[in-house]
């Protein structure tokens, strides 16, 4: 015996929720509702007249209006896939706002995917940038203790970049929340690129507020083309954007992970290259007194390798006086000479009752590619105090003559650190340059913002 | 579609019957009123006593996915969608549905505007004296709630709109209420809810989260012509089942 049956429930909101194809009450346009009840405002495509879903399902006229149908950058009911969910452009609204004279307009597509919410992507006329916001998941703190507004979610701080007053300009499509044209809000943006969290206080005229946090994210104007499937390209960007992520920062890393590998290869290279240098002194007297010219036979290198020397020449105790010594190097075997001077000097006075003191006491120089061998070396010291020569008076002594004592001293197979410091300048070259440009890049961002300083 | 057994989660269900149509009124444990799910008729019970309220429900369709009966699992703990309160105010409507865990506890999954947390109700002696009165209570407030600190985003005078399913209490469309909501630092979601009189200071707190339906893989779904549900992609946090591709 069959047992009775109950009647079968009605089953409320358990059958697929339906599209809607009404007239607008006011011009006549056919209107497509895709927003599945969770509506509370329908504003005309065509005449822009606000009007509201009655519980029956009939649209009432909150406001009528006769406005022109305005080109937004995506088309209402447009669909794409935007980090993996499929969105639907429900509602388009235009704001804008105005900074030392001078309008801001912005379009936001409010995007819906019934399973999971809604969305903003939000479109930048004056710089054609592109994000893409969503309700914050909780409240950021705010920062009371740094110099510059800041509030800080999940442990990344957002610094204040500007506040303004945003108004409603252009409304067209289905929003699950009231929306007219004329509506302002005080909209609070915080940047921590490529993330903003943007905070909206509204007071309704009943008495209730909310305040909204959104996070909206950088988005390449290319990436919405994708996702919509747009045809030809986005605007071109002007301008660096709120929250466009600082491209010399993400290079950084790189950059910088260049510039370890490129140090790490220098110092094994200068390793190598130091541990190879002898740096002998082949040559080295000191405190030799006199002009006296000096020849003595020594021998530079080994085998057929070229090596590189350093000569070095300092006079002592030198008193308002040059000291010069003119050497040759003469390579007995091949009969080559090379010849250079080297000069020390000290030069002191009184000008005005201000002392002074000018010259070196030393000079080196630096010889490459020396072939071995057994060379002649020649010295010829001189000496000489000042160009004009201190008049005698009568009865004056001549001073006593001038005298010289140096030090020479000559090292092959040298060291040479500036071949180390070329190529340590032009390896950090990179980095710094990044970090310029990086820095311009900030500057550029922040002139748009409540702290720029023009 | 099949729905479970209501007496799936309740081992102690009474078998009650709408003393309108004579369908089964699945009543739980905690359940004071119940829509009846055949005609629509609002059933309260108290202690044994079943009454007839009529069919007094104002539901609307205000576009959720989520249906009686759809399951998901909220930090580890497996709870099913059991009723709906629906309340309107200001700027429209949203829902409060009524969820029983696994572990025999009631929580709160609200859903506004494609928003979505769940709560669970606390103790009024944790707040009370410690929290302005709804009069006082403003946006942008910080409010200590239990040791959490947390931002007042809404507040707002409502009313109940329509109910379907069970209910812990039972609720007269168009008793008004007034509530504030507020988020945690941390991605705390809590609400004080003040009842009917906005001059108090001990409201009755809700404490949770934020979440979204992946993260609980709430299944099964509503159907929406146009769009296909096709499970939700697994979440990154760990530890989550993913649904059995049921849409």
């Amino acid at each position: 015996m069959a047992a009775q049956a109950p009647p079968a429930p009605a089953k409320v909101f358990r059958e697929p929720a339906q599209t809607e194809s009404v007239q607008c009450p006011c011009c006549g346009g056919p209107i497509t509702l895709t927003g599945f009840g969770g509506i509370e405002q329908v504003a005309c495509p065509y005449c822009g007249s606000e009007l509201s879903p009655e519980d029956s399902g009939a649209l009432s006229v909150m406001k009528q209006l006769q406005r022109q149908q305005r080109t937004s950058a995506l088309q209402l009911h447009t669909r794409g896939t935007l980090d993996g969910i499929e969105c639907e452009v429900l509602g388009i609204v235009w704001r804008e706002c105005n900074v030392d004279g001078a309008t801001y307009p912005w379009q936001e597509f409010l995007l819906y995917n019934p399973y999971r919410g809604y969305r903003w992507l939000v479109y930048s006329m004056s710089d054609h940038h592109w994000s893409l916001g969503a309700t914050l998941l909780g409240a950021p703190r705010v920062d009371g203790g740094s110099m510059q507004r800041a509030v800080e979610f999940k442990k990344t701080s957002y610094r204040h970049f500007q506040t303004v007053n945003a108004v409603v300009s252009y409304v067209e499509g289905e929003f699950p929340w009231q929306l007219h044209v004329g509506d302002n809000a005080i909209a609070h943006e915080y940047i921590a690129p490529p993330v903003a969290i943007s905070i909206e206080e509204s007071h309704m005229p009943d008495g209730s507020a909310d305040v909204n946090f959104t996070s909206m994210c950088h988005i390449e104007g290319s990436d919405v083309w994708k996702a919509f499937g747009c045809e030809g390209s986005p605007p071109e960007l002007s301008g660096v954007g709120s929250v466009r992520p600082n491209p010399y920062k993400a290079r950084g890393k790189f950059v910088w992970a260049a510039f370890g590998a490129l140090m790490a290869a220098l110092i094994a290279v200068s390793v190598i290259y130091i541990g190879g240098r002898t740096n002998k002194v082949i040559y080295d007297k000191s405190g030799v007194e006199g002009i006296g010219v000096v020849s003595q036979e020594i021998t530079i290198g080994e085998g057929d390798s070229d090596t590189t020397l350093e000569v070095e020449f300092s006079a002592i105790a030198l008193s308002n006086q040059w000291a010069f010594v003119d050497i040759m190097l003469i390579n007995i075997g091949a009969e080559e000479a090379m010849g250079f001077g080297l000069t020390a000097e000290e030069w002191h006075g009184n000008t005005g009752g201000e002392s002074w003191r000018e010259g070196k006491s030393k000079q080196s120089v630096t010889l490459g590619g020396v072939k071995s061998g057994k060379y002649l070396l020649q010295i010829t010291p001189s000496t000489g105090g000042p160009k004009t020569p201190v008049k005698l008076k009568p009865g004056q002594k001549a001073p006593p003559p001038l005298k010289l004592k140096y030090n020479l001293r000559i090292k092959e197979n040298i060291v040479l650190s500036r071949y180390i410091f070329i190529a340590f300048f032009v390896i950090i070259t990179f980095p710094l340059i990044n970090v310029m440009l990086g820095f311009f890049f900030e500057g550029k961002r922040w002139r748009n913002s409540d702290y720029s300083s023009t | 579609m099949m729905r479970p057994p209501p007496s799936r989660m309740d081992p102690n269900a009474q078998t009650i019957q709408c003393p309108q149509c004579g369908a089964p009124a699945p009543f739980r444990g905690h359940t004071v009123s119940l829509v009846c799910e055949y005609c629509e008729s609002t059933i309260v019970r108290t202690g044994v006593d079943i009454s007839l309220v009529g069919k007094v429900s104002a539901l609307v369709d205000n576009g959720s996915p989520i249906i009686l009966g759809s399951r998901g699992r909220f930090h580890g703990t497996p709870f099913e969608v059991v009723g709906r309160l629906q309340v309107q105010y200001g700027r429209g409507t949203w829902n409060e549905w009524y969820v029983e865990m696994a572990d025999n506890t009631v929580g709160w999954l609200t859903d506004a505007q494609g928003a979505y947390s769940i709560v669970r109700p606390k103790d009024q002696s944790i707040v009370a004296g410690r929290v302005p009165p709804f009069a006082h209570i403003e946006i942008n407030q910080i409010l200590e709630i239990d040791g959490v600190p947390a931002c007042v985003v809404d507040r707002r005078g409502a009313a109940y709109k329509g109910a379907e399913g069970s209910l812990p209490f039972a609720a007269q469309p168009g008793m008004e209420f007034y509530g504030a909501d507020l988020r945690g630092f941390n991605g705390e979601f809590l609400t004080l809810d003040y009842g009917n009189d906005p001059n108090h200071n001990a409201p009755v707190p809700y404490m949770g989260e934020s979440i979204e339906l992946a993260e609980v893989g709430l299944h099964p779904l509503r159907q929406f012509s146009g769009w296909r549900f096709t499970g939700w992609t697994p979440p990154e946090t760990a530890g989550q089942v993913p649904p059995q591709g049921q849409a």
